[in-house]
């Protein structure tokens, strides 16, 4: 028996399973926020798409774009609750919710100074 | 024997949680639950400063953006970095200028700053121009690249578009109303003037001629044949809701004088020459039906003529040098009617000067710095 596969991930408990549950509930909202205010800067013409895969489907249209990114976050947060008893779904779903969180920060403060 | 990679045994059993949408109405939320919530929230907001400090930095370190205060007849605007301000152009309530490689644009009302340009794709710009709702200016990949765009900001919608692509830059745009013009040249390599509806994106050739033209309302001119002293040997006229063009032989030119520029608002054409031998400088007004001319102002006794004039409605503005050296002052003048008057004592070399309304606007440069200032007149 080799030393790494006696190392287990590190189970999440009660109180960590109810911090995951909320961090997922705060990034779907943040991509749908993410979602809105890249739609709203495009139009204005001045930012460009730098995500090459969201750039496509914001070129294919809006429904194309709604639909893809909706859907791989709402996928993404249902595999990370699904699992939700490893530690290492709540240091992914902290660490994503805080680049949304970020991210859409800088997009509000960029359009509101605009 | 492979053995599991979960380190085999039986799988943990998973903790019971309750899940926080399925407490019961009326019920409390469990101490813990807030916690949790007050720990995401926390995470949350090491984000939220993580995006508004990138933010700070970024506006901090942005090249284009200069110092602005408030005087009290109107704003000052100094470059903080070493590129210089160029190209200023005054369009209703904004005032638009180039900086290096930028095109800014400030809100007249609250000094609100706006990068229009370069795009993510260019590299290059040309002076701006700007008309009651528009700004209109080119970008390029670089300047030597053959093919620029022509790009609108609309100030009432807040929006930037492409306007057209163009061949080579033959001249800077000038815009009026919903439409711009500018020289570039055909797809067979000859220079064109084109008038653009700024709203429809639709072209119009103008003249199939090199020339640098400027638009207000329907009509069109610029100077053709151009001496050595860059006087033009006439004016090339078009009205684009007629269709027709005429031309307008300049009057009121003093002998070997050399040209400094030219506006144009409604009917009436104004430019500036100057004699080099003598420092006399003229600011002239000129119908462009009937050709009658009036001069505007005479510049003489130590002072100089020093930028092109602008014209507005009745309202012309000029600067010229002071008799005493190093500075300059802004002068105004109504057509028909009153004498010319002090706009503003300025401290170095007025290189341009623009007028909207009764905002006049002045780009002055002292030393290695470079400002833009404005000023109300009165009506």
């Amino acid at each position: 028996m080799t030393a790494w596969t006696r190392r287990r991930t590190p189970l999440l408990g009660a109180f960590g399973m109810r911090v995951l549950f909320w961090l997922l509930v705060e990034l779907w909202i943040l991509n749908v926020a993410d979602l809105l205010l890249t739609r709203y800067s495009l139009s204005l013409g001045f930012a460009t798409e730098s995500n090459g895969v969201m750039d496509y489907f914001f070129k294919s249209g809006t429904v194309q774009a709604v639909a893809f990114k909706l859907g791989i976050v709402t996928v993404g947060t249902l595999l990370l609750w699904r699992l939700c008893r490893y530690r290492t779904s709540l240091i992914a779903a902290a660490l994503l919710t805080a680049v949304f969180a970020a991210v859409v920060a800088y997009q509000a403060l960029w359009v509101l100074s605009f | 024997m492979p053995e599991a990679l979960t380190g085999g045994g039986a799988a943990p059993a998973l903790p019971v949680v309750a899940s926080p949408l399925d407490s019961g109405a009326g019920a409390k939320p469990h101490p813990s639950e807030w916690r949790a919530l007050l720990v995401t929230a926390l995470i949350l907001l090491a984000g939220v400063a993580l995006g508004a400090a990138g933010f700070i930095v970024e506006r901090t370190m942005s090249t284009w953006r200069p110092e602005v205060t408030r005087t009290a007849i109107g704003w000052r605007v100094v470059q903080t970095h070493r590129a210089p301000l160029c190209g200023m152009a005054l369009g209703g309530g904004d005032l638009v200028w180039g900086c290096g490689p930028s095109v800014v644009l400030m809100d007249l009302g609250s000094s609100r700053l706006k990068l229009l340009g370069p795009g993510p794709e260019s590299r290059t710009t040309w002076d701006p121009a700007a008309s009651q709702r528009y700004v209109v200016w080119f970008e390029a990949a670089a300047t030597s690249a053959g093919e620029a765009s022509a790009w609108v900001y609309d100030s009432s919608t807040r929006r930037r578009r492409q306007l057209a692509t163009v061949g080579d830059v033959l001249s800077l745009p000038s815009a009026s109303g919903d439409r711009a013009v500018w020289c570039t040249t055909t797809p067979g390599g000859g220079p064109e003037i084109v008038a653009v509806d700024i709203p429809t994106g639709e072209q119009i050739s103008v003249a199939t001629e090199y020339g640098v033209p400027v638009i207000d309302g329907d009509i069109v001119t610029w100077p053709t044949r151009a001496g050595p002293t860059g006087m033009p040997a006439t004016w090339a006229l078009v009205d684009l809701s007629q269709g027709s063009r005429w031309s307008l032989v300049p009057a009121a030119t003093l002998p070997n004088a050399r040209f400094l520029g030219y506006d144009l608002s409604g009917r009436t054409l104004v430019w500036g020459q100057i004699d080099p031998a003598s420092g006399r400088g003229r600011v002239v007004a000129q119908n462009v039906d009937d050709g009658l001319a009036s001069i505007v102002a005479e510049v003489t006794d130590g002072a100089a003529l020093a930028s092109a004039p602008a014209i507005d409605g009745a309202l012309v503005v000029w600067a010229e040098t002071a008799a005493t050296a190093g500075g300059s002052r802004v002068m105004g003048r109504r057509l028909g009617g009153g004498p010319a008057f002090l706009v503003r004592d300025v401290d170095g070399r007025v290189l341009s000067t623009a007028v909207s309304g009764d905002t006049v606007a002045w780009l002055a440069r002292r030393g290695q710095m470079t400002s833009i200032e404005t000023a109300q007149v009165p009506g």
